[in-house]
Formats: C-alpha cells, sequence, structure tokens
C-alpha cells in the first residue's frame, strides 16, 4: 500500500517536471500542443474540401477525421514518448524510488491527457458550429482513447526495452509507424472497404481502436466489425513482453 | 538499521569478470556514523549505491529500515535546464516532504543566491554540490550516504555542513565512504576499510588506519 502511495507521488512529480522541461517556462508551450493536431486535422478537412470527397453518411468532415487522427496521434505520440523515457531520464534513476516503468508511465499519462483535451477542444468546436453534438456514447469514446493510450504505452514500453540493446529500434520506429497509420483506416470507413482489405485491416488493432470512437461518436455508425478484447489481447501481449525486457535491461542500465 | 547478507556483485570486463563485492554480510550499528575506507576503484561507490537501492546486487540481499538517502556528494540527478527551485520542489514530491519548507531551506543552506532561481547548467561543479548537499539536508533521512564529502564546497561550507550532520545526530546517522582517512575521522565514530571485495571491520579509525595503508 505504502509502495503504491510512493508510486503515485513519483508518477505525479514526474508529470509536473515533464510538462516544464517539454513545454517551457509560460503556458504558450502547451498551447501548441494543442493547436498542433488542430492544424493537421484542418490542414486535412481543406483537403477533403478542395477535392470534393465526402465524410461517410451521418458524420462531417472535421468530426469523421478527428476521431481518425486523435487515436492514431495518441497512439504514435505516446510510443514515441515512452521510447525514450528512459535515455532521457538517465539522471532521474538516481533517486531509489523513481523506477524505470515510472518514466514511461509518467510520459504516457501527458500524452493521454493532452489529447483528451484536444478531442474535448474539437467536440466543442463541431458543438458551436453544427449545434448541440448528438453523441452515441461518451464511454465509447473514452474506451477508444484509453486503448489507443494502452497500445501506445506498451509498445513504447517494448520499444524502450529494445532500444537498450539496440539503437535499429529507433532507425525503424518512424517506418513502422507510417505503415500502422496507413493500414489503420484513419480516412476510411473500413465498413466501405473489399472484404479481403478490410481483414487485412482489422489485423491492426489501431483500426478496431478508432472504429470503436467513431461508433461512441456517430450515432447509426455501423462498426459491425470491431472487437475491443482483440486490442485488449494486443495490450496486454506487449505489456507482457516489454515489463519483462524492463526487468533485464535494468542489470544493462547499471553498466553505462 | 541496515543490513546487508551475502551481497555480491561483479562487473563485466574485457579480461573476465572484477569481483566488486564478495558475499558481503555485515550490519550498521544504529545511530553510529560509520566511514568505509577504500582505495580508488574498490568499489566504494558501489556498494554505496547498492545500499542506497539504486543498483541490485548479482546475489544476496539488503534490508533497510528507516528512509534511506541517496548517495550525497556529486551533483548528479539535477535536471540541468530547470533551476535549482524546481529540481527542489521535484525532489521534495518524490519523498512525499513539504515543498515550501524544503525549497525555503535549501536556498538558505546553499548560498546559491539569484542563481537558485536560474538553470542548473549554469552552475559551477561547486555550486552544483552546494545545491545537493543543501537538498540533502532539507529532507530528514534517517541514514545520509555520503560520497566523499571533500568534494563539497570550500572550507567554510565544510564546517557548515559538518556542523548540519551534528544538530542531527540525534536524529539520523551517517555512512561516509571516502579514499582519505581525515573525512572518515572528523565524521565517523567506528569503520571499516573496503579491500578485495571484503568488508573489514575495526572499532575505532586508528586501527582500521593500520590495515588502510597496508593495503
Amino acid at each position: 500500500m505504502r509502495g503504491a502511495l510512493t508510486q503515485l507521488q513519483v508518477i505525479h512529480a514526474l508529470l509536473l517536471r515533464e510538462m516544464k522541461t517539454r513545454f517551457g517556462q509560460n503556458q504558450m508551450g502547451y498551447l501548441w500542443a494543442i493547436v498542433a493536431p488542430l492544424l493537421w486535422i484542418g490542414m486535412f478537412a481543406a483537403f477533403y474540401g478542395a477535392f470534393g470527397r465526402l465524410a461517410p453518411p451521418g458524420t462531417s468532415v472535421v468530426a469523421f477525421l478527428t476521431t481518425g487522427i486523435v487515436p492514431i496521434s495518441l497512439f504514435k505520440d505516446t510510443a514515441q514518448r515512452c521510447m525514450a523515457a528512459i535515455s532521457s531520464n538517465r539522471g532521474l534513476l538516481f533517486y531509489p524510488q523513481v523506477q524505470p516503468l515510472d518514466l514511461v508511465l509518467a510520459r504516457a499519462v501527458l500524452e493521454a491527457f493532452t489529447h483528451v483535451l484536444v478531442m474535448l477542444v474539437i467536440m466543442g468546436g463541431v458543438a458551436l458550429y453544427e449545434g448541440p453534438p448528438r453523441i452515441n456514447s461518451t464511454l465509447e469514446i473514452l474506451a477508444g482513447l484509453a486503448l489507443a493510450s494502452g497500445l501506445g504505452t506498451s509498445l513504447g514500453l517494448v520499444c524502450c526495452g529494445l532500444s537498450v540493446y539496440s539503437s535499429t529500434v529507433d532507425r525503424l520506429f518512424p517506418s513502422v509507424m507510417r505503415v500502422i497509420f496507413w493500414l489503420s483506416g484513419v480516412f476510411h470507413s473500413i465498413e466501405s472497404l473489399p472484404p479481403r482489405m478490410r481483414d487485412l485491416l482489422l489485423l491492426n488493432p489501431m483500426t478496431h481502436v478508432i472504429e470503436l470512437v467513431r461508433r461512441g461518436w456517430f450515432p447509426g455508425y455501423g462498426a459491425r466489425h470491431v472487437d475491443p478484447g482483440y486490442v485488449l489481447w494486443w495490450i496486454l501481449g506487449l505489456a507482457f513482453f516489454g515489463l519483462s525486457l524492463e526487468r533485464t535491461a535494468r542489470r544493462r542500465l547499471e553498466l553505462t | 538499521m541496515i543490513e546487508l547478507s551475502e551481497v555480491t556483485k561483479m562487473y563485466p570486463t574485457t579480461t573476465g569478470s572484477n569481483l566488486v563485492l564478495d558475499r558481503v554480510s555485515f550490519s550498521f550499528p544504529p545511530r553510529t556514523n560509520f566511514g568505509i575506507l577504500g582505495k580508488n576503484g574498490s568499489g566504494k561507490s558501489t556498494l554505496l549505491r547498492i545500499i542506497a537501492g539504486i543498483e541490485q546486487p548479482d546475489s544476496g540481499t539488503i534490508r533497510r529500515s528507516g528512509v534511506v538517502s541517496w548517495p550525497i556528494g556529486f551533483g548528479g540527478g539535477f535536471n540541468g535546464s530547470l533551476s535549482g527551485e524546481e529540481n527542489c520542489r521535484f525532489v521534495a514530491r518524490i519523498y512525499g516532504a513539504d515543498i515550501d519548507d524544503v525549497v525555503g531551506f535549501t536556498m538558505d543552506f546553499a548560498e546559491l543566491r539569484e542563481y537558485f532561481f536560474m538553470p542548473v547548467k549554469t552552475y559551477s561543479s561547486g555550486m552544483r554540490s552546494r545545491l545537493a548537499f543543501g537538498l540533502s539536508m532539507a529532507i530528514e533521512f534517517d541514514v545520509y550516504l555520503v560520497d566523499e564529502i571533500t568534494a563539497v564546497g570550500d572550507a567554510r561550507f565544510q564546517k557548515k555542513c559538518r556542523r548540519a550532520f551534528q544538530e542531527r545526530n540525534d536524529r539520523s546517522s551517517v555512512i561516509i565512504v571516502s579514499h582519505h582517512l581525515s573525512t572518515v575521522r572528523d565524521y565517523c565514530e567506528r569503520c571499516a576499510v573496503l579491500r578485495d571485495g571484503k568488508l573489514l571491520c575495526f572499532d575505532s579509525v586508528d586501527e582500521a588506519r593500520v590495515a588502510y595503508e597496508a593495503a
């Protein structure tokens, strides 16, 4: 019990420290973290408008893009930040109660918090523009974001452990992320794809996450193929592998 | 109280492995300032890090009761882009101490003046270690682990450090590792010599001197 309390204390302290070191001394730094994904979504929305592409029925372009881009960037940013958590905070392992896992979790929490905030800002914006939103299930949206965060954290943990042994991981990471990005249905509803293509995309757990968020946001959005249990297995598998890597990596960290 | 039993630690080297601690079993006497003497590379810093819990032994166990500090001495564990004050806040938080008390005490003790509010990367090494030492004094530890205290500040500041330790002598104790006999004599009631991976204990510093100088 005391151990858990210390752990929370440590993660809280790391979180505040992370905000300071990452976003600088003024609040403008943090504002940028929220504005960046908004610009990203705005840019794609402009493309959609320019090429006359339509969002699937029952959705609007901005909302549809948001449900794709926010979860995928939550996943990607979390994995990326968690991967570097130990290498950029080595000095903190100097304090006995700071464990490598705390460094990873603090970063994961900060990313999750930021992306939920982005989501809320966009939902508010959409509500102002389109009138009061008809959200299907807030719980499903939150569950989707939680799964995206869990996937990012567990993958980040694995990469973090592997990067102690080899720097190949850091070099491969961006390419792998790009593949995951294009195979997760950010710009399509998987329901509109041919079955073989759809089955391929459904191997990617992020496809399930995005479809889950969409089902939560848009009333009447089909998403018959969503399986949160499948995503959970991925998270558990990666977390198990990542945590066992961390145990062996700890010994190696002492030597360097 | 700190108790080591059968603690072994080795590091791989290009020519096999270097046995730094060889089945060390020792119980540190409670409420006693204790010195550990060792030549450079004898493994005293490793021993201190294992006592602190930053490193794990290859085999054997350590039992600690009470709050044990991190190894105090060199200014490790600070983030260079944060100010001295912000670093103090962080450490106060992870130890669950009162933030304002810790910040106030450290600012007073470390004598950094306006530098206290500037990024630590702008500090000289002396300023860093003064900050590290002041901060460790601001938190109530039952046992202070000190790595080579002579590294901290000038003669006047060292006097201040010694006074600070004396003031809390009834509440807490110190374990110092050093290669200076004089440091150990100044601070400690009992001491041991670390040699060839073994810890040899002596009741007085003078008895230890013979063994240390023979090493």
